[in-house]
């Protein structure tokens, strides 16, 4: 009995001192009382060292924390019981979360940073006058290759995966969304179409495409890529820079008959309990210095132009990843199609799959 | 124990290679100085540096250790009273009623743990973050505790606490120096399965981290969305590393808390 009651008490000793362990690193930025701010965000998606200057610059500590799926944290919001500052969801999410009237509105008087965002990327359908929310990185949906593979094959529109010479090299992504929106493209339609012949157009077109499909995955497609097992994919462009970090014969290209404009935007939750505090962040966020460090650390790109002007031009330039007005004038944000809809889309996808050999 | 001939030994290897295989697989490639696990370039630590650089991986798995301390520790208190609450209870239809609940408590997915909880604390307002992660944490251990501990109450000859109570010894001294003495290797186990079950939980943890607090299974999962960087394999062979070494502190406890048992046997 008694050498368990002294185990026990080691116990506590031990949680004890790593408590105080742990106190003692929160600390370490320097801060200052209780003035702190949470911020949930996606995993790998920030320059830590801007968390550090941002609470040296203003005094307010950053608790941070990360999610991995916009369905995940909204759960976590809508379900209460937490009281994160800033989150930054997806255009598509931004809608439903506004219907669920969880955001609160951006006070722009204390946002006057906001004038670093490039105009294309502001008052947009999903957020008209951005009342809720300001971008924080964008890209596109398109086709990375490896021409190295492919007896130096290259690609300009998604008519190209078609090509017979392709059989067993394509890899989809497993999201009915994207898929079928690339055969929404392919035949020069709406991404977000809600007309029933349309999707089944897209549908059948699709269908044509399975003797050449490998495989419909997800994240796993980045490593297969970077080694070269897999010569074709259809992916963010986010994820293309990665690859193409990892693996220089990579190429990406943003099909010319038009495709997918993404946005991770940041918004304040309802249950922000300093909203004071999450303003200083979202203005701090779109400094041309932080947003030049940020977008060179993330690898995504960065809708700030006054950071552009910053950043290396070897990077800024490049079309993949900031594509031209005449590329742009083609890209299309998804819009909530509504619960209904969005039953549709997937029915169609799992068609496409299940008519796969 | 009788000598294993060849077939047995060599059935036996492959099984333990194949379950360390991925392990090994993972922790060596985390000293490799290329950016990903295809080809080994060549050994360094700036992976393990990173982890202990980056602070916020630090808290977190400081977090996930007091986490697994203090609900092993509560949790094995519970559940050794409960266990022996269970074995002195008179009706035997409610024995097994209560033995049942306890087990169902095992059975039934995390998930639905998690999420139960997670609607319990928000509907009486309790702020998701330490505090509610480490009383899911106690919750879902308890059970496994009791599991762990009543066998060995069962083996305990009831006549045992006959003895002690015709010798004198109050009910206290019953379950100080009797009962407790008797069943502490099973303690053991139910607070170090406990401690595992805590420090690798994801599901239920998942639901009810918040507010800037979480653990590592979970910090490691949101991570891996971004692709696997092999800092995710230096924190995996730090906590393998722990493991490795919580096993052999039980291996050592367990040793020396049979050996006065035997000495009382001869």
């Amino acid at each position: 009995m008694k050498d368990i009651l002294r185990g026990a008490a080691i116990i506590l000793i031990v949680s004890a001192i790593l408590l105080f362990v742990n106190a003692k690193l929160n600390e370490g930025g320097g801060s200052a009382g209780k003035n702190s701010i949470t911020v949930y965000n996606w995993g790998e998606y920030i320059d830590p060292d801007l968390l550090k200057q941002f609470t040296k610059e203003t005094g307010i500590k950053v608790i941070y924390e990360t999610f991995d799926s916009n369905e995940g944290m909204m759960g976590k919001i809508e379900q209460g019981g937490t009281a994160y500052d800033i989150t930054m969801p997806s255009e598509y999410m931004i809608e439903m979360m506004k219907e669920k009237d969880l955001l609160l509105p951006i006070d722009y008087s204390k946002v006057p940073n906001v004038k670093n965002i490039d105009p294309y990327f502001l008052d947009l359908p999903f957020d008209p006058s951005n009342q809720y929310s300001l971008p924080y990185f964008w890209g596109t949906v398109g086709i990375a290759y490896n021409p190295t593979l492919l007896e130096g094959q290259t690609f300009e529109r998604w008519d190209d995966l078609w090509d017979p010479s392709l059989t067993q090299d394509v890899i989809l992504v497993d999201s009915a969304r994207e898929t079928i929106g690339m055969g929404l493209n392919s035949l020069g339609f709406s991404l977000n179409s809600t007309d029933v012949d349309q999707l089944r157009q897209a549908t059948d077109k699709l269908k044509a495409l399975s003797p050449n499909v490998k495989a419909v995955i997800g994240d796993e497609v980045t490593p297969l890529m970077i080694n070269g097992e897999a010569a074709v994919s259809l992916t963010w462009s986010g994820q293309a820079a990665d690859m193409m970090y990892e693996n220089e014969d990579i190429d990406y290209v943003v099909p010319e008959e038009g495709s997918n404009l993404w946005f991770d935007n940041m918004v304040i939750p309802r249950t922000s309990k300093n909203i004071d505090g999450a303003h200083a962040f979202i203005n701090f966020m779109l400094d041309a210095e932080v947003a030049a460090q940020n977008a060179d650390y993330v690898g995504y790109s960065t809708p700030n132009l006054a950071a552009l002007d910053l950043m290396d031009p070897e990077v800024t330039q490049d079309e993949r990843f900031y594509p031209n007005e005449e590329t742009r004038s083609h890209l299309e944000v998804y819009r909530n199609l509504g619960l209904e809809m969005l039953g549709v889309y997937n029915e169609l996808f799992l068609e496409f799959k299940m008519d796969m050999k | 124990m009788e000598k294993l001939n060849k077939l047995p030994k060599i059935y036996l290897t492959a099984v333990f290679i194949i379950l360390y295989a991925p392990i090994f697989y993972l922790i060596f490639y985390s000293f490799n100085s290329g950016g990903g696990m295809s080809n080994f370039e060549s050994f360094t630590l700036e992976h393990y540096a990173a982890v202990f650089e980056d602070t916020r991986l630090l808290v977190i798995l400081i977090n996930t250790i007091i986490v697994a301390l203090l609900s092993a520790l509560i949790s094995t208190a519970i559940g050794v009273l409960g266990a022996i609450a269970i074995l002195f209870m008179r009706n035997k239809a409610m024995r097994n009623a209560v033995l049942s609940l306890n087990n169902i408590l095992i059975v039934s997915p995390d998930v639905i743990i998690g999420a139960s909880f997670l609607i319990l604390f928000t509907m009486i307002g309790v702020k998701l973050g330490f505090a509610s992660v480490l009383i899911s944490h106690i919750a879902f251990s308890i059970p496994i505790v009791v599991i762990m501990v009543l066998p060995k109450l069962q083996e305990m000859s009831p006549t045992l606490i006959d003895a002690a109570l015709d010798l004198g010894a109050t009910k206290r001294d019953v379950l100080t120096r009797v009962i407790i003495p008797f069943i502490k290797p099973g303690i053991l186990a139910g607070f170090f399965l406990a401690l595992t079950y805590s420090l690798d939980d994801f599901a239920v943890t998942f639901f009810v981290t918040g507010n800037g607090f979480s653990t590592l299974s979970v910090e490691i999962y949101s991570m891996a969305r971004a692709g696997i960087t092999l800092t995710i394999n230096a924190l995996s062979g730090l906590i393998f590393l722990i493991t490795v070494v919580l096993v052999i502190g039980y291996y050592m406890i367990s040793r020396k808390a049979k050996s006065p048992l035997a000495g009382v046997r001869k």
